[in-house]
């Protein structure tokens, strides 16, 4: 393991990186690049990902067998990799387990973390602040730990021909557990890749209820699209949290984006103004959703998307 | 909201409000459209305690002023006049146990609206509206009990309250003198309720003929004494009359704040249409209605708390208010154009909501009538 | 059970925040409230202590007259005690962390998963590091169980059981049912409750980490309103303009 090298944590899931965790890499190659330091990727319980991370662009990959997931367990084998790599910043994807490895690590050393960062400026780490109104820079000086938000930084390019040095590193688990994982359920069996969507179809509380919803996920399958969703329709259990766009969701940019009976709360819009054309279906002419559209649509969604479903099957046809 | 100067009472009218914004204003909607009895809505109301604003701190209620609940009152009838039209019904039925009744039947009439639920007061009969004294309802005394005869109608809450106060002739040769009052519980033997009235508006309200026959209720179930009821029906109408009147000026300014918002959003010939003097000057005036009606409310409820007379005061606050609901509801309308007159927008609910506080409680020309009287006097 | 709520006004976060003039955050004319995923704490606790017994207590960080219409809804909603911690220029953990054992003892420490302003998703983490107690995050539900308790986390793809002694801190996210609404009487009893404050000696926070600039996001321009009588027309201009842009 380099000394002083940037160290992130990559989490993976049966080899395959998870995509947040690209994204944090590639932050992390990025403040290298600025700094002349090395990357080190962290892979833990995961040494079949380590190819995978020399491919990302890691410039060197450490890998550490431990017990199975727990948080504790895994901010300390962070906290002792990044001790004994002298390094000063650590990189995290913001899953929300990576959220809370992160703020678990900086808390153990009482050193500053950043949350959720969006960019990396001249001036320090970017993140959004008053639910994506504003944005705040934070300067670091010394240890820190930092998060990627999802949807940010985007992957790295892939090179099948890198290869890096791996090493594996044995942490002493000396931990003793307090809280406890002791049971794990999946209940949202598939996955939903918003972040590479190139249409995402949205719906919001404007849909009315989950069979209206319907419409919304039937615009995607025709647009060969993702199904997004603003938090209102999630809390109403019309469509699973992992749809969810914006604040405490994904940050998306498809080419395609279209909000259906979403108003357009800041908490939404701050995760899908960076897509490429906006359209925006709502019967109250006043939804701030409308400030971002390209095109806006005023008029009830269950007189509109019917009618836009029939119109592009006709086009299809 | 104008009536309230103190943090703690702005607190509550915060409280409220938010209550009001996101548990009715929008609900309400459909069940204008049906014409369906809210249940979820009033079972909220009532865990939050708004059917009990107006019982007394001796009973058990929380000794608010009566300014502090007129305030909330106007807030609920904002949201929908419907809902404080079932509130208002229900502290009705109360003020005529709080103004005629003895402790205890004060006490359990208080317990009622405490646990949150409903009451009707039973006065009006089909030959007996703004003619209270031509009732045909009787009672006949059988041993230690009263034997209850007639049928009610356009009774606020008759299908959902839990208990009535009836006024029915004890002795019919006396006319208003021989009118009593008495509180009937809901599920006395003999008491039914006829068809829900399909209403042009305070469609959240239930309102149904109420049926008595040979209703038996003890003795002890009589407010006051024998030939009071006439009385003390006319002093709780007196008394109840401003609080009709906070009804009507959250239709007012309900139709003010919808007329404003719509106003500075919609442009016509390049500019909003509120930058039009003309229409400024339509707002100003309904500002001035809905104001000028809030203060008599207010003035009103000052005497009451006064102990001073306030019958006049309280037919011109119910009558002004009740007229300028209507006309502030017209006005919306106007500025509203097309827009105003479609369903899909909320000021065409708010005239059909309005034109009954012209009617109920003593229609207007009944309440000019007290006005008339309590100026001219006898000669 | 003890059970701490810690809890932070933030203001509204319906409403959006612009910069003033100097480029500060312009906070003045929006309405300060509980942090929402505090409320959502705070109903937990709430409904933990009415199904096991216990009391509630609500702690800040700050001013107690800034804070006192917070903590006065707070305990309208099911706190029975509140409590201001003053610690001049400490972060909240730090503050949260010294004020906390001055001011009782508790079995369960309850914060938002994060706040609507910062959203930083650490006081609860870092506070439990500083006190040296387990924490559990994005808990959904709770249950007393031997020795501490068992609780539901919210994790990605689903839910997780995790046990964790007492005393503990959890964090806390929207569950599926909302926060009550005080009552009136609730309301008015609060008003009469007296808050405590406790003064401590706290560490100024670290200026590792600084602010050293906001920015407003590259806004957006609002294109072209379709507006039309007959949703097929509106439709139809609508597929015109995505065809025309290859869109579909």
């Amino acid at each position: 393991m380099d000394k002083q090298s940037i160290l992130v944590y990559l989490e993976a899931q049966e080899g395959q990186i998870v995509k947040v965790s690209l994204e944090a890499l590639n932050a992390a190659k990025q403040c290298a690049a600025k700094s002349g330091k090395s990357v080190a990727a962290v892979l833990v319980n995961a040494a079949d990902a380590a190819a995978s991370a020399a491919h990302y662009g890691a410039d060197s990959v450490v890998t550490v067998e431990a017990g199975e997931y727990q948080p504790e367990r895994y901010a300390h084998i962070l906290k002792t990799l990044m001790e004994r790599a002298e390094a000063e910043l650590l990189f995290v994807g913001s899953t929300r387990d990576g959220r809370e490895l992160a703020a678990r690590v900086a808390a153990a050393f009482n050193i500053p973390c950043v949350s959720d960062a969006t960019a990396i400026s001249d001036e320090g780490f970017v993140r959004s602040i008053y639910g994506g109104s504003l944005m705040e820079t934070i300067a670091v000086t010394g240890k820190a730990v930092i998060s990627v938000r999802s949807g940010t930084f985007g992957k790295p390019e892939c090179d099948e021909s890198r290869i890096a040095p791996v090493s594996a590193e044995t942490v002493a688990d000396e931990t003793q557990l307090r809280a406890v994982i002791r049971e794990s359920v999946k209940e949202l069996a598939e996955s939903v890749n918003l972040e590479d969507a190139e249409v995402i179809v949205a719906g919001g509380r404007g849909m009315g209820s989950a069979e209206g919803f319907k419409m919304v996920e039937e615009l995607a399958e025709l647009l060969g699209g993702v199904v997004g969703a603003s938090r209102p329709a999630i809390e109403d259990g019309w469509v699973p949290r992992n749809h969810q766009v914006g604040q405490s969701g994904k940050i998306v940019a498809p080419k395609l984006y279209i909000a259906c009976g979403i108003s357009g709360a800041m908490q939404h819009v701050s995760g899908m103004s960076g897509s490429g054309f906006i359209v925006a279906i709502n019967k109250d002419e006043d939804a701030p959703i409308f400030d971002v559209a390209d095109v806006g649509i005023v008029g009830n969604v269950n007189d509109i998307l019917p009618l836009m479903i029939e119109e592009i099957r006709a086009r299809k046809a | 909201m104008a009536y309230l100067f103190n943090e703690e009472d702005l607190d509550l009218y915060e409280t409220v409000k938010d209550f009001c914004e996101n548990e009715i204003k929008e609900q309400c909607k459909e069940y204008d459209v049906s014409g369906e009895w809210p249940t979820e809505i009033y079972e909220k109301a009532a865990e939050m305690g708004l059917n009990a604003l107006e019982v007394p701190e001796e009973y058990g209620g929380l000794g608010l002023e009566r300014l502090t609940v007129a305030a909330l009152m106007e807030e609920m009838a904002k949201a929908d006049a419907g809902f404080v039209t079932t509130i208002t019904a229900s502290n009705l039925a109360l003020k005529a146990v709080l103004i005629g009744g003895n402790e205890e039947q004060k006490q359990h009439c208080c317990d009622f609206l405490l646990d949150g639920k409903h009451a009707a007061f039973c006065l009006t009969e089909p030959m007996a509206g703004s003619d209270a004294g031509n009732s045909k309802t009787t009672a006949v005394r059988d041993g230690d009990e009263y034997v209850l005869n007639g049928r009610k109608c356009f009774i606020t809450n008759g299908a959902v309250a839990s208990f009535y106060v009836v006024t029915a002739m004890t002795d019919k040769t006396k006319g208003v003198k021989g009118m009593s009052a008495f509180i009937v519980e809901a599920g006395t033997p003999g008491l039914s309720t006829g068809n829900h009235e399909n209403k042009m508006g305070i469609r959240t309200s239930n309102t149904c003929d109420v049926v008595l026959e040979d209703v038996r209720v003890p003795a002890s179930a009589m407010i006051g004494e024998e030939g009071q009821g006439y009385s003390i029906a006319m002093k709780t109408l007196d008394m109840s009359r401003t609080w009709v009147g906070c009804g009507a000026v959250g239709i007012a300014q309900r139709a003010i704040d919808e007329a404003v918002a719509y106003g500075k959003e919609r442009i016509t010939f390049g500019k909003p249409i509120l930058k039009n003097q003309a229409l400024q000057f339509k707002i100003a005036d309904m500002e001035i209605r809905c104001e000028t009606a809030r203060q008599m409310i207010a003035h009103a409820l000052m005497l009451m708390d006064a102990g001073k007379p306030y019958s006049k005061e309280s037919a011109i606050a119910k009558c002004y208010a009740g007229d300028v609901a209507v006309q502030n509801a017209l006005e919306a309308i106007q500025i509203l154009g097309g827009y105003g007159y479609s369903r899909e927008y909320p000021v065409e609910k708010l005239l059909r909501d309005a034109k009954i506080f012209q009617i109920y409680e003593g229609t207007n020309e009944i309440q000019r009538v007290v006005i008339a009287k309590n100026v001219i006097g006898k000669f | 059970m003890e059970l701490l709520v810690c809890v932070k006004q933030v203001p509204d976060d319906s409403v959006t925040v612009t910069l003033d003039a100097s480029g500060k955050p312009n906070l003045g004319g929006i309405t300060p409230v509980v942090n929402a995923f505090d409320t959502y704490a705070l109903e937990m606790a709430t409904r933990f202590k009415e199904a096991n017994g216990g009391n509630v207590s609500v702690i800040t960080v700050g001013d107690l007259k800034e804070n006192e219409k917070s903590l006065r809804s707070c305990l309208s909603v099911g706190a029975s005690t509140a409590i201001t911690v003053s610690a001049g220029d400490a972060d909240a953990a730090c503050a949260l962390a010294c004020g906390i054992p001055a001011a009782g003892t508790y079995d369960v420490i309850f914060c938002g998963s994060e706040s609507t302003d910062v959203s930083a998703a650490q006081t609860g983490i870092r506070l439990a590091a500083a006190l040296n107690l387990p924490v559990v995050t994005n808990v959904l539900a709770l249950e007393p169980a031997d020795g501490g308790l068992t609780v539901k986390q919210e994790t990605e793809e689903g839910y997780r059981t995790v046990s964790v002694p007492t005393p503990c801190v959890l964090t806390i996210v929207k569950p599926a049912y909302d926060p009550r609404y005080p009552t009136m009487k609730s309301k008015m009893a609060a008003r009469k409750i007296p808050i405590s404050t406790v003064t401590v000696d706290a560490p100024a926070a670290s200026d590792a980490a600084k602010c050293v600039k906001i920015s407003a996001p590259a806004q957006r321009q609002a294109g072209v309103k379709i507006q039309e009588k007959e949703a097929a027309d509106a439709v139809a201009k609508a597929m015109g303009m995505l065809i025309d842009r290859k869109l579909v």
